[in-house]
C-alpha cells in the first residue's frame, strides 16, 4: 500500500481513483464516461499541460518558474498580433517571446545566485504588464477562424491537431528524460547541486536550460490556445499558474528537487482535467472548480512538506516504517 | 529548494537598531539616489502637489501599507513572500461589512480580525509545523479564499447600510486621512515587536537560517506560526479599511494588492531570504510604490504599465540586492 503511494505510482493511482469515483458518481448516465468527455479533457490538457511540463522541469532542478503565466499570456497575445497575416509568424515571435523571457531568468537566477521566486515574480509581473501594454488592455480577436477549426477539430473523435501537438511534445520530453543523459543530469541538479557540480555536471547550464525550456513550452501552449480561440485577452489566459503547479506536485514532482518524471507529470495534468470535465459534467457550480483546485494543491503541499513524517510520528502515526 | 534560500547570517544585521537604514552602504546610496530622483520626479509632476492626489498617495498607500507591512513579517521569517495576503484583506472586507452591518462597528473590527488572523495563521501553522512550502500554500489559499467567499457571497458585493458607524474612521485629522494615521500606527507596533520583544529577536534568527535556529532550539515552529498570525491581523486591518472607504466588502477590491505589498517591501530594502528587516524600510518602500503609481496615473498610465513597471522594479532590486550581497 505505501508502495503505491510512493512519488512514483501516486499520479497513476490518483487518475485511477478519480476516474472511478467519478463514474460511479455517474451513476451510469452516460453524463461522464463518453467520447465527448474525452475529447475535452484532452483539450484542457493540452490548454495546460505544456506550462505544467515546462513548470515541472523547473521544479525537478529544485527552482520555481512563477513567470510561466505571464510567458503564457503574453505569448498568446504576441502570437495573435504578430500571426495575423501569416500564422508562422505568430509562432516564432511567440516562442522567441518564451525563449527571451526564459533565458534573462535563468540568466540573472544562476549569474547572481538569487532566489527563482523573486526573479520569476519580477517575470510574471513584466510578461504581464507587457501583455497589457501591447493589446491597450482589450480582447484580441483574429479573423482567422479556419486556422481555429483546424487547430480544434476532433480527428479520430477524441484527439485535435492542438492535443497531439502537447501529447508528442510529452512523448518526446520523455524519451529525452529516460534515454539520455540529460535525465539524471536534471535529477542529479535537483537532489543535490554540489555533488552534481562535482561530479561534472554542468549545473549552471542546466538551470538555464529549464527556464528556457520551461518559457518555450509556456509560450507554445499560450500561442496554441490564442490560435484555437482566434482571440486573446491579457486577463483571460492568467488562470494556468494554480491548476500547472498542483499537477505538477501531484504528478510526482517534489517541491525540494530531484524527483519526477514527464509521464508523471502527463498524470497529474489528466487527473486534474479529469476532475474538472468531470464536475462539469455533473454540473458542480463554478466556484467548486477553483475551491477543489485549492484544495488539491494545499493538500498535495502538505504531503510533499519535509517534516510532515516527523509530525505525524508525534502524533503516534508511523506511516512511512510500513512501507 | 524555493523559500528555502538559507541565508549567510551576518551580525551586521542582527542585534542593532538600524534607525538609520538609508545610510551606511553601497545599496543604500543606490536607494537613497532612486529616491531623490523619484521625490524630485513626483514633485515636477504637474498636478501631484495638489490636495486630491496627496489625499489618494495617502489613502491609497495605508491599504497597500498594511499588507505591506504584514508580508514584512513573513519576509523576515524566511518565507519569502504570500501570494494570499490579497485575498485575505478581499475577505476581510466582505467579512467586515457582514458583521457592521449585523452588529456594528467594534464587533466587525473583531470579526475581520479573527477572520485575517485564522486564515493566515492555519497557513503559518501548515508551513512552520510540516515546513510545507510557503509559496504553494499561498497560492492554494488564494484560491481557496477567492472560491469560498465568492461561493458565499454569490459573487455579489456586500453593502454597508448607511447608519452603520464605521463613519467615524473615514474623515481626516489635522488633513492627514485616518487611513493613513492606522497605517503609520501598524507600522510603529511592527517595529516594535521586531526589534523589541523576544518573539521578534528569533524570528530574525529564525529567518537568517531555521535550521540553525532549530539547532540551538529557538521555537521555530512557534515563531513562523506567529509571524503569520501577525501579517494575517495586519491584512484583516487593511481589509477594514478597504470596506470602510468603499462602504462595501468586495472579492475584486485588493486584486494586485499583493504584488505592490511584495514590491514595496523589497524597495524598503527587507532582505528576501529572510533574517533582515524593518517595518521603517517597509514604509519607505510602501511610499516609493505607491509615488510611482499616483504618478504614472497622473500621467495617464493604465494599468498595464503599472504591473510592467512593478516587475522591472522588483527584477532591479532583487539584481542590485544580490550584487550588493556578492560585494560583502
Amino acid at each position: 500500500m505505501a508502495r503505491l503511494l510512493s512519488s512514483k505510482w501516486r499520479p497513476y493511482v490518483a487518475l485511477l481513483l478519480l476516474t472511478i469515483l467519478l463514474a460511479v458518481a455517474d451513476r451510469e448516465q452516460g453524463r461522464f464516461i463518453n467520447v465527448a468527455t474525452v475529447f475535452s479533457t484532452l483539450q484542457a490538457f493540452s490548454t495546460f499541460g505544456l506550462v505544467a511540463l515546462g513548470l515541472g522541469l523547473t521544479m525537478l532542478v529544485g527552482e520555481f518558474d512563477l513567470s510561466v503565466a505571464g510567458v503564457f499570456g503574453l505569448a498568446g497575445c504576441l502570437g495573435l498580433l504578430a500571426g495575423a497575416d501569416h500564422a508562422w509568424l505568430g509562432v516564432v515571435v511567440g516562442l522567441g517571446i518564451g525563449l527571451v523571457f526564459g533565458l534573462i531568468q535563468g540568466l540573472i537566477i544562476t549569474k547572481l545566485n538569487v532566489g527563482s521566486v523573486p526573479v520569476s515574480l519580477g517575470g510574471l509581473l513584466t510578461a504581464s504588464g507587457l501583455a497589457y501594454v501591447v493589446t491597450g488592455n482589450r480582447t484580441l480577436s483574429s479573423d482567422n477562424i479556419d486556422l481555429a477549426m483546424a487547430f480544434n477539430d476532433p480527428l479520430a473523435q477524441i484527439f485535435s491537431i492542438r492535443s497531439l501537438v502537447v501529447l508528442t511534445i510529452f512523448v518526446l520530453a520523455a524519451g529525452i528524460f529516460r534515454v539520455t543523459r540529460l535525465g539524471r543530469d536534471l535529477i542529479a541538479t535537483g537532489s543535490d547541486r554540489k555533488s552534481a557540480e562535482i561530479a561534472g555536471v554542468g549545473v549552471k547550464k542546466l538551470v538555464v536550460s529549464a527556464f528556457v525550456f520551461s518559457g518555450v513550452m509556456s509560450a507554445i501552449g499560450g500561442v496554441m490556445l490564442s490560435y484555437g480561440l482566434a482571440s486573446a485577452s491579457p486577463s483571460g489566459l492568467s488562470d494556468v499558474l494554480v491548476p500547472s503547479a498542483a499537477a505538477t506536485i501531484l504528478g510526482g514532482v517534489s517541491l525540494a528537487g530531484g524527483a519526477g518524471r514527464p509521464f508523471g507529470i502527463a498524470a497529474g495534468v489528466l487527473t486534474l482535467t479529469v476532475l474538472r470535465s468531470g464536475l462539469t459534467a455533473l454540473a458542480a457550480p463554478p466556484f467548486a472548480h477553483d475551491v477543489a483546485m485549492g484544495l488539491i494543491l494545499f493538500t498535495v503541499a502538505v504531503s510533499d512538506a519535509p517534516y510532515l513524517s516527523r509530525q505525524m510520528a508525534a502524533f503516534g502515526i508511523d506511516f512511512r516504517r510500513s512501507g | 529548494m524555493i523559500g528555502e534560500d538559507v541565508a549567510v547570517p551576518s551580525a551586521r544585521t542582527f542585534g542593532r537598531i538600524r534607525v538609520g537604514a538609508l545610510i551606511g552602504d553601497s545599496m543604500a546610496a543606490t536607494r537613497l539616489v532612486v529616491l531623490l530622483v523619484l521625490i524630485v520626479g513626483a514633485i515636477a509632476t504637474p498636478s501631484f502637489l495638489s490636495a486630491p492626489s496627496l489625499t489618494a498617495l495617502l489613502t491609497t498607500s495605508s491599504i497597500i501599507g498594511c499588507l505591506a507591512a504584514g508580508m514584512t513579517f513573513i519576509t523576515i521569517s524566511g518565507n519569502v513572500m504570500s501570494f494570499a495576503l490579497g485575498a485575505t484583506a478581499a475577505a476581510s472586507s466582505v467579512v467586515f461589512t457582514a458583521a457592521l452591518n449585523i452588529a456594528g462597528l467594534w464587533v466587525a473590527i473583531i470579526a475581520s480580525l479573527v477572520f485575517g488572523g485564522a486564515v493566515t495563521g492555519l497557513q503559518g501553522l501548515v508551513i512552520g509545523a510540516l515546513r510545507a512550502n510557503p509559496i504553494i500554500i499561498s497560492i492554494a489559499a488564494n484560491v481557496m479564499i477567492y472560491g469560498f467567499v465568492s461561493w458565499l457571497t454569490a459573487n455579489e458585493t456586500v453593502f454597508a447600510t448607511p447608519k452603520a458607524g464605521h463613519q467615524i474612521l473615514k474623515g481626516t485629522i489635522w488633513n492627514i486621512p485616518i487611513d493613513f494615521i492606522i497605517f503609520l500606527a501598524l507600522i510603529l507596533i511592527g517595529q516594535a515587536i521586531i526589534r523589541w520583544t523576544v518573539f521578534g529577536r528569533n524570528l530574525l534568527l529564525i529567518g537568517s537560517g531555521w535550521r540553525a535556529a532549530e539547532a540551538v532550539g529557538l521555537p521555530v515552529q512557534r515563531s513562523i506560526f506567529g509571524a503569520y498570525l501577525w501579517a494575517g491581523f495586519f491584512t484583516a486591518i487593511g481589509g477594514a479599511l478597504l470596506a470602510i472607504r468603499y462602504n462595501q466588502g468586495n472579492m475584486s477590491l485588493a486584486v494586485h494588492y499583493d504584488y505592490d505589498a511584495i514590491a514595496a517591501v523589497l524597495v524598503g530594502g527587507t532582505a528576501i531570504q529572510g533574517g533582515d528587516g524593518s517595518m521603517i524600510r517597509t514604509l519607505v518602500g510602501v511610499m516609493a510604490i505607491c509615488t510611482i503609481q499616483v504618478v504614472l496615473l497622473l500621467y495617464d498610465f493604465g494599468e498595464g504599465w503599472r504591473y510592467l513597471i512593478t516587475g522591472l522594479i522588483v527584477l532591479m532590486v532583487v539584481v542590485l540586492y544580490s550584487r550588493q550581497r556578492g560585494a560583502r
